[in-house]
């Protein structure tokens, strides 16, 4: 049963508000709202997606950006979620894509942005010495490397 | 009389532990392959063994983590005398592409002495074996 | 009852895996009730060292991601630059780049067949799968230098060629490498004591499979078609004539069929492009170094499954963001899935069965948790373990 993506953005574009692009064949880029996330993320799947290949979070400077990378048919929808610095937080999807749990604690771990009702917090990848509070890939963290002590 | 023949069953057959420090892998299938067919290193009465305790050579690979700092500690304290390290692989000589990583000691020789460096990216098989009999040259001469 | 519970965790430094990461296991007298994971002893930090390197050295720091998948990684990374920089890659680099992931992928796949014979006591065939990865070694070797870290991708192209002189010695490997397998998949398939330990263990369900996200071979032993190459294509993989190899029982007797059945596939693949191999040149001549700012996805079926990385630019030489999220991360849950409500026998070949490439991902541990205390357990003794009590107990194979 082959979906039009296309039409999919468009709808969502209507109903939530947002914007979709589309970079080239098999890849679309679809910015929405934090508030609208659970939504958007069930109306696809009740549509046929079931894959999310990962998440990634980003500091742009001004703010923070958590990419959520699904595969609908081989082609690949990242939906963009703005998080302000101040307020760093937005809900988990693992109610919905159980196999967000991983990809979700990594993005806490390195960037420290809080998944509201995920259901296992705990530190990934980071190191048990780790010092709580630093986040290694916030623009603002520099490591000195003289000295190998975290701050 | 029993030290001489102590020493003599040490440099006959080595007793080897691997322990990968945070590596990518490559240096330690390496080391694996140095046991398959085409090398073969049980040959020469090397044995790979997986317990700190039975070991005389602590064979490394990899650029330490953090997280993996204190078990290497433990294992190097958790072999008897005399006990060697062979740091295997750029990575655990001098930190390979990953010096200013956060998260990496660079080089093993910044946890625990080193007795052999065997660098490449990874090593050949061949020259892990080439590593492997300076260390017995050195263990001849008296550690 | 909490008194009967005991917490194995496999502690991080065992000689099969090569690679530690702590599994905490609660028994129930022998049965696996829960499963947990720590990760962490692998994180080097890659992601932030791309960020203080220009996109040229992070092609050789990519590479060293994993040791058995270094080209996939230096590969993706290079294709989602390119993608960034809009170039058009000649025919002929394209090529050469899908021929040594094909090759790469066979070696990964006979390792992973020995792995998976010596946690099971198979040492015979662990030696002569060895044995034979030397042929696709020495192909590799020939290629490009290195056995591993071929470093031979460049932004535009690839920085050496395949000589015609090269091409019989490398069909004939080929067809060598062909026989081999198609013995192996008799071998795996027929070696009662091999299968008894494969069959029926490590377990994912369809839906399960599904709602984790599994990748790879994980991923379609239980049914989900997902091969980069056949749904997303790459490089130049949809001109290429494959199978996209999908079993339906999940268990780690299905990815072993899929591997085997993959190795197969690749094996055509490389035959096919070494008979077509077209006449373009190597690589583009000139290559801007800053990079315009922008932001690409690409992704690569690497031999553990999907490898995805997200490269965002900003006008200058260095990126801005490096993402990548090796296939194993994904297969992870997959794993405490089947885990759970198995013994602790069939720990080793769970663990195996996915062909965890922790340096993608991370380290594991084994631990036995006595009522207060915790224990930490030998994997080499689990191992042993393992193989005893198959011996012991002479399961059916249905």
């Amino acid at each position: 049963m082959a979906v039009n993506i296309e039409m999919l953005l468009g709808e969502i574009e209507k109903k939530w508000g947002g914007k979709y692009t589309k970079q080239r064949d098999r890849r679309f880029f679809l910015e929405i709202n934090k508030d609208n996330l659970q939504s958007v993320v069930s109306f696809l799947k009740e549509n046929g997606l079931y894959h999310l290949s990962t998440i990634t979070g980003v500091d742009s400077g001004e703010q923070f950006e958590v990419l959520y990378h699904l595969d609908l048919q081989g082609e690949i929808i990242t939906i963009r979620v703005p998080i302000s610095k101040d307020n760093p937080q937005l809900s988990t999807i693992t109610n919905l894509i159980p196999g967000a749990v991983l990809y979700e604690r990594e993005v806490q771990d390195i960037l420290g942005i809080k998944f509201l009702g995920h259901p296992d917090p705990r530190r990934l990848i980071l190191p048990d010495d780790w010092p709580e509070g630093v986040y290694p890939l916030r623009k603002d963290w520099k490591y000195d490397r003289a000295s190998g002590i975290i701050k | 009389m029993l030290e001489k023949l102590v020493k003599w069953a040490r440099i006959k057959s080595p007793w080897i532990l691997h322990f990968n420090t945070g590596a990518c892998n490559a240096c330690d299938i390496e080391v694996l392959a140095v046991l398959t067919p085409r090398f073969d290193v049980e040959r020469v009465g090397i044995l790979l063994k997986g317990s700190p305790r039975h070991a005389d050579v602590l064979v490394c690979s990899g650029p330490v983590t953090r997280q993996v700092k204190n078990r290497i500690v433990r294992i190097y304290e958790q072999m008897p005398e005399p006990k060697f390290v062979m740091a295997i692989g750029s990575c655990a000589s001098a930190g390979n592409v990953f010096r200013g990583c956060y998260n990496v000691y660079e080089g093993i020789d910044k946890i625990i002495p080193v007795d052999i460096y065997v660098p490449g990216c990874p090593p050949r098989p061949e020259a892990i074996v080439d590593g492997v009999v300076k260390l017995l040259n050195k263990l001849k001469e008296g550690s | 009852m909490k008194d009967n519970l005991y917490c194995i965790p496999i502690g991080p430094q065992h000689p099969a895996l090569k690679e530690p990461i702590n599994f905490t296991v609660t028994l129930d007298g022998d049965i696996i009730v829960d499963a947990d994971l720590r990760l962490g002893y692998n994180h080097r930090g890659i992601e932030k060292a791309c960020e203080e390197r220009n996109f040229v050295q992070c092609i050789y720091l990519t590479e060293r991601i994993c040791g058995i998948c270094s080209h996939s990684h230096a590969t993706n990374f290079t294709l989602a630059v390119e993608e960034l920089l809009n170039l058009e890659v000649p025919k002929r680099a394209q090529y050469i780049r899908m021929l040594i992931g094909e090759l790469e992928r066979i070696h990964s796949h006979y390792l992973w067949l020995g792995v998976a014979a010596h946690e099971a006591g198979f040492d015979t065939l662990f030696m002569y799968t060895w044995r034979d990865r030397e042929i696709v070694m020495d192909m590799l070797e020939q290629i490009s230098g290195n056995r591993v870290n071929y470093g031979i991708n460049k932004i535009g192209g690839v920085r050496r060629d395949i000589p015609k002189e090269y091409i019989p010695e490398f069909l004939s490997g080929l067809d060598k490498l062909e026989e081999r397998t198609l013995e192996y998949i008799k071998v795996a398939g027929s070696e009662e004591t091999f299968v008894v330990r494969l069959k029926n263990v490590g377990t994912v369900p369809h839906n399960e499979a599904q709602n984790m996200c599994l990748v790879g071979p994980m991923g379609r032993a239980c049914g989900l078609p997902c091969d980069v190459r056949k749904i997303d294509p790459y490089l130049s993989y949809d001109e290429v004539a494959f199978d996209m190899i999908v079993e339906q029982d999940g268990d780690v007797m299905a990815q072993a069929k899929v591997r085997l059945k993959e190795t197969i596939e690749s094996i055509k693949i490389c035959r096919y492009i070494l008979q077509n191999l077209p006449d373009t040149p190597l690589a583009l001549e000139k290559v801007p170094r800053k990079v315009p700012a922008g932001e690409v996805v690409a992704r690569y079926e690497a031999p553990r499954g999907e490898d995805i990385h997200y490269v965002k630019s900003n006008g200058t030489t260095n990126p801005e963001r490096v993402k990548v999220r090796a296939p194993t991360l994904a297969n992870w849950l997959g794993v405490l899935y089947g885990l759970r409500g198995a013994q602790l026998a069939d720990i080793p070949l769970s663990g195996a069965g996915i062909d965890p490439c922790i340096s993608c991902t991370e380290r594991i541990g084994i631990y036995r948790k006595r009522k207060d205390s915790i224990e930490y357990i030998d994997w080499d003794w689990l191992r042993e373990y393992g193989i005893e009590w198959y011996k012991k107990h002479k399961k059916v194979v249905r």
